[in-house]
């Protein structure tokens, strides 16, 4: 006698509900009651469970669990995976060679090399010998304590990345902050990738891609760290005075011209602003990634966490710390050099 | 909690031959894999219902637990302990005097070891031993999966495969970030029926899945396995797993406290083979832990009626016959 039979036979479904039968697993409630040896007694209206599908099934047998509508989601997905991965594996496999490539060519050319060409971009980007100085500070104090190999992969998965963030994402912000209709369409995606926990996706991206590729951990944090530099992209250039514009329409200017002479450099300071926003999420990301395989300090700190081990985590959460200074750093730098530059 | 307090109440006053049962509040770990799930819950359903006790189940996972007794003295009982993975902290604890192990809940233990799918097997069967492995490692994908970083199976794959010189064979180690990717990297080669080589544990659901044949890795030598579990060992040597002990183990306290709980923890143990076959129903009713904890109750009455003492068997005589 459960709760809801009276809803089933007024319905005359009766006949419908005793053909399907209840096989599914005992749960602990009955095991409960066939302890006292009673079966459950109608509850009283403070009791009325709420009719979900597992409250309806124990009055009609026919009726679905609720375990049957996952078991049913499962099926379902691993239905079009096939056809899913068909399409992009292809799509996707670029990524894997870039960050194979990264941390090889990262991890097999000598420190000797790597850390001076480091500290010249760092240069060349900031124009600062202070920031170059703290930088290569940094870079020898990790060497020294034995997290450089950790370091520079962390730092050739955020390089390959960020790069590919911006690659992909300040186009389509051009694109969003050219057709309003476009951007009525992405921005509820953007919000949804920027809220829903780097967790819930993974499970998808586990089942579509072989999780010894690292493609894997690539596409989750690029789904995670895209999402500012689309922003701020389409901001930068929604935000371009509308009197400069129309300048530009006097001059005759195509809009080709108009987009790569006016608009993209005028909204340069906002598009940086995104780019920083990336990198910094990228490494934010490459903890979590480390879950699904990705190499780097996000490692230790997981070991450090399984295992208990308090100091290789606090070691290895101090890189990350320093990794995230440095990278803000330089990226804040060269975007106030290109604020100064503009005010020229 | 308080619905089945009433219902310990209920079945106390209905059955007037039966004392209340004196036992308090206890604490017991749930790990976050599935046949602790089953082990926790059925132990809960005895406690509860046989001996009277309110009992809370943490959520923990084996160092934590093993830190949290160190530190805290609780909670009371941790269950399905394996020792190989708790460590020297665990028998530091056991010297101190403060937990003791009162049962081996899995017997013989559990599997550890090297696997390829039992389909790769029959097509090659060279594939069965470590040699065969090393020297066709193309038929196994090249690829050998390794356990996640901060795993106590990982110090001594990492030792093996040294030992074994299994890169040297052509043989890329893959190390995996954590036990979710492993085990689905074996569940998508099964499933297309792919080469797959790595190390896996029992009994788990995957492994009562998936039809998987061990790879032989030559004899057991306990002190030789003893040595591959140190990290970086000096000249690892070649050892298989040897079957890892996994414990309950109580709080000295709380053996103190309840002298009839801890003796029927004591006695609480499962076959393999039957914890294999529960996991299997369970993944193929897709049911949970507790729906599995409640299939073994019904169906096994027999063996774990043996664990109890007079006063719980009659408390629990109604599911029992």
């Amino acid at each position: 006698m459960a709760t809801y039979d009276s809803l089933f036979s007024s319905l005359g479904l009766e006949q419908w509900c005793s053909e399907g039968k209840s096989s599914g697993p005992m749960s602990m409630a009955d095991l409960l009651n066939q302890t006292r040896g009673e079966s459950a007694e109608p509850a009283s209206l403070w009791e009325l469970p709420f009719p979900s599908m597992d409250a309806l099934n124990e009055s009609c047998a026919a009726f679905p669990q609720s375990r049957e509508l996952t078991k049913g989601l499962e099926q379902g997905f691993l239905a079009v995976k096939d056809s899913l991965s068909l399409v992009l594996d292809p799509l996707t496999q670029p990524l894997s060679w870039f960050l194979d490539g990264a941390l090889y060519a990262m991890l097999n050319t000598p420190w000797w090399i790597v850390i001076p060409l480091l500290l010249a971009v760092v240069y060349l980007v900031t124009k600062s010998w202070k920031l170059m100085l703290f930088v290569g500070g940094s870079i020898v104090l990790l060497a020294f304590i034995d997290h450089y190999d950790y370091a520079m992969q962390t730092l050739a998965i955020i390089f390959v990345c960020a790069f590919l963030c911006v690659l992909l994402g300040v186009p389509i912000g051009i694109a969003m902050a050219r057709s309003n209709s476009l951007q009525r369409m992405i921005i509820p995606v953007l919000d949804m990738l920027q809220t829903l926990p780097p967790f819930v996706y993974l499970i998808p991206l586990i089942f579509l891609f072989s999780v010894t590729e690292s493609k894997l951990y690539g596409i989750a944090i690029i789904l995670y760290a895209i999402v500012p530099v689309i922003r701020l992209t389409n901001l930068g250039i929604r935000l371009v005075d509308k009197d400069v514009i129309e300048a530009a329409d006097a001059f005759g200017m195509t809009p080709r011209q108009k987009l790569y002479k006016v608009q993209i450099p005028l909204a340069l300071p906002n598009i940086m602003a995104g780019v920083n926003q990336t990198i910094m999420m990228s490494l934010a990301m490459v903890v979590i990634a480390s879950l699904v395989s990705a190499p780097g300090l996000g490692v230790l700190v997981l070991r450090g966490i399984r295992n208990l081990e308090l100091g290789v985590g606090l070691v290895s959460g101090l890189g990350i710390v320093i990794l995230a200074v440095i990278l803000d750093r330089v990226t804040k730098a060269s975007l106030a050099r290109i604020n100064v530059s503009q005010k020229q | 909690m308080r619905k089945l307090k009433s219902a310990v109440l209920l079945c106390a006053l209905s059955s007037p031959l039966v004392a209340q049962a004196d036992c308090g509040e206890v604490s017991i770990t749930e790990m976050n894999w599935a046949s602790n799930t089953i082990v926790t819950n059925v132990a809960t359903f005895i406690m509860e219902q046989g001996y009277g006790c309110d009992v809370t189940i943490v959520p923990s996972d084996t160092v934590p637990a093993v830190t949290s007794v160190a530190e805290n003295g609780e909670p009371d009982i941790v269950t399905e302990l394996w020792l190989n993975s708790a460590g020297e902290a665990y028998l530091r604890l056991e010297e101190q005097g403060k937990v003791e192990r009162v049962s081996k809940v899995l017997d013989p233990g559990g599997v550890e070891g090297w696997w390829i799918p039992t389909y790769l097997a029959e097509k090659h069967p060279e594939l069965t031993t470590i040699e065969g492995v090393m020297e066709n490692p193309e038929l196994v994908g090249g690829r050998f999966n390794n356990c996640p970083d901060g795993w106590g199976c990982r110090v001594v794959s990492d030792n093996l495969v040294r030992a074994l010189d299994l890169e040297d064979s052509g043989i890329e180690v893959f190390n995996h970030g954590s036990g979710e990717t492993l085990a689905s990297s074996m569940a998508s080669a099964v499933q297309n029926e792919e080469p797959w080589f790595g190390y896996y544990w029992g009994p788990t659901v995957p492994l009562g899945k998936y039809d998987m044949t061990r790879v032989d890795l030559g004899d057991v030598k306990p002190d030789v396995h003893q040595k591959n579990q140190t990290a970086d060992a000096d000249n690892p040597g070649v050892s298989d797993f040897p079957a890892a002990t996994i414990l309950t183990s109580i709080t000295t306290d709380f053996k103190e406290r309840e002298p009839e709980v801890a003796e029927m923890l004591s006695k609480l143990t499962f076959k393999t083979e039957t914890m294999s076959s529960i996991l299997a129903w369970m993944d193929a009713n897709n049911a949970s832990g507790e729906e599995a904890a409640v299939y073994y109750l019904s169906n096994n009455s027999d063996e774990w009626s043996t664990w109890l003492d007079d006063a719980a068997r009659q408390r629990l005589a109604k599911i029992l016959n």
